[in-house]
């Protein structure tokens, strides 16, 4: 016992003899660091102020409601790969303000990865094995135990009793207004902290996909970029420039949903794609119970 | 004798098996081979997380909402045609099964459905507590 003490004392003071020693900054050589740490000279950009002189290039559409007011982004370009923002834009708030409901990401991004899951694994029961249908010896007087066929679940080659039975699947839907709410909170989030860019056209000068790597390291972006269009045709130049990257992705606004969002770490949305949301989104808060489906017709929508 | 009673008690500490065995065994070992054998601690497979599929997953989810209800996402699971947007326990799933694809079958593969079918049914509806 007094052994083992002395050891731990001697061992606490090699310790501190050692972190006298060496210097403040020196980090040990078996520090092992999150890998999701966020980068610190990423510094947040902070939202433009009331009185700003760049232009107002978009108000929103819909009516905002008397006690929000709404939010304001600024909106930057492509063409230039170290640009002042060209001015700024005005965000509905029951789309880019609401709560940050962490439930509701959740529930949408397990129904994403779970609705489409068709699991294939089988398993053949006693039934459906090859063989097995004599009885492999007399039920008396052998001096072995008693059995009816080989393929039954107790034997080394019989079925399966209570093993996956053929493609299952896993599909459910959640509600519709539950969906858009996901969208609605991961959009809130991605703006709250500082990950959503707005920009007024894909259009950059070159094809090269070197030059939307350094603009987005000079910016700061982060690591994986998302940009979303509205529209079937895309510009060629970021088409070619997109193609070879793996972090930088482009996709329709069509196909925006909230795994994409929460797997890129910025979104960059253009000033269409702001409209083409809200008006999908807001539709949903004042809407009525659909009578029958939605892509039935309707006479007054 | 007291310098091999502390080994012991240190090597008890260490891994509980070997300790005890020492203990048990009482015997006494000269050399320095290490009592724990194990295969080395494997390497984390090295999985690339921006692969083309892992970068796309997802997208088109919300073609319903986001587009005008042409498409619904049930659209989208690549599935056999008698699970694309359906779920259900085994009987459901094998009797819409004979009813979509049945007569498609090969006369086993049937043979064997129409047994499973047949079983469940029994087992469901004339055995247990609920009938």
């Amino acid at each position: 016992m007094f052994r083992c003490s002395l050891v731990v004392c001697g061992r606490g003071v090699a310790k501190r003899f050692a972190s006298s020693f060496s210097s403040e900054s020196a980090l040990p050589p078996n520090l092992l660091l999150p890998s999701n740490l966020v980068d610190p000279a990423r510094l947040k950009r902070p939202r433009p102020p009331a009185d700003c002189s760049l232009p107002l290039l978009r108000k929103c559409d819909a009516v905002v409601p008397a006690h929000l007011s709404p939010v304001s982004a600024w909106v930057d370009t492509l063409e230039r790969r170290d640009g002042e923002p060209l001015g700024l834009a005005q965000l509905h708030p029951d789309v880019f303000a609401v709560p940050p409901r962490l439930d509701i990401l959740h529930h949408v991004e397990t129904w994403q990865r779970n609705y489409k899951r068709i699991s294939h694994a089988n398993t053949k029961i006693r039934s459906e094995v090859r063989g097995g249908g004599r009885k492999p010896w007399r039920q008396k007087g052998s001096g072995r135990a008693r059995h009816g066929s080989i393929r039954s679940p107790i034997w080394k080659g019989g079925g399966v009793s209570h093993g996956p039975r053929g493609p299952t699947s896993y599909y459910y839907m959640l509600p519709m207004k539950v969906r858009v709410q996901g969208l609605k909170v991961a959009l809130s989030s991605k703006l709250a902290q500082d990950y959503l860019y707005i920009v007024d056209s894909l259009n950059i000068p070159t094809p090269d996909s070197q030059y939307l790597v350094d603009l987005i390291k000079h910016r700061r972006w982060g690591e994986s970029v998302l940009i979303v269009d509205v529209g079937e045709e895309f510009p060629e130049n970021i088409l070619q420039a997109t193609e070879s990257l793996k972090t930088v992705n482009i996709i329709p606004a069509i196909g925006l949903n909230v795994h994409s969002m929460l797997k890129h770490e910025a979104v960059v949305l253009t000033l269409d794609t702001v409209k083409f949301l809200e008006e999908k989104l807001l539709w949903h808060d004042q809407r009525y119970t659909p009578l029958h489906p939605f892509r039935l017709p309707y006479s007054d929508l | 004798m007291s310098v091999l009673g502390g080994f012991l008690r240190a090597g008890a500490s260490f891994c509980q098996s070997a300790g005890t065995l020492l203990l048990t065994a009482r015997t006494i070992s000269t050399g320095s081979c290490c009592q724990i054998r194990m295969h080395a601690i494997p390497q984390p497979k090295k999985v690339d997380r921006w692969t083309e599929k892992r970068n796309m997953y997802g997208v088109y989810d919300n073609i319903g909402i986001l587009g005008d209800f042409k498409f619904h996402p049930k659209d989208l699971i690549m599935a056999p045609c008698w699970l694309k947007g359906f779920r259900g326990h085994e009987l459901q799933r094998l009797i819409r099964k004979k009813k979509m694809v049945g007569d498609r079958m090969m006369t086993l593969d049937r043979h064997n459905l129409e047994k499973r079918i047949r079983f469940l049914y029994r087992r469901f509806n004339r055995t247990g507590k609920h009938r």
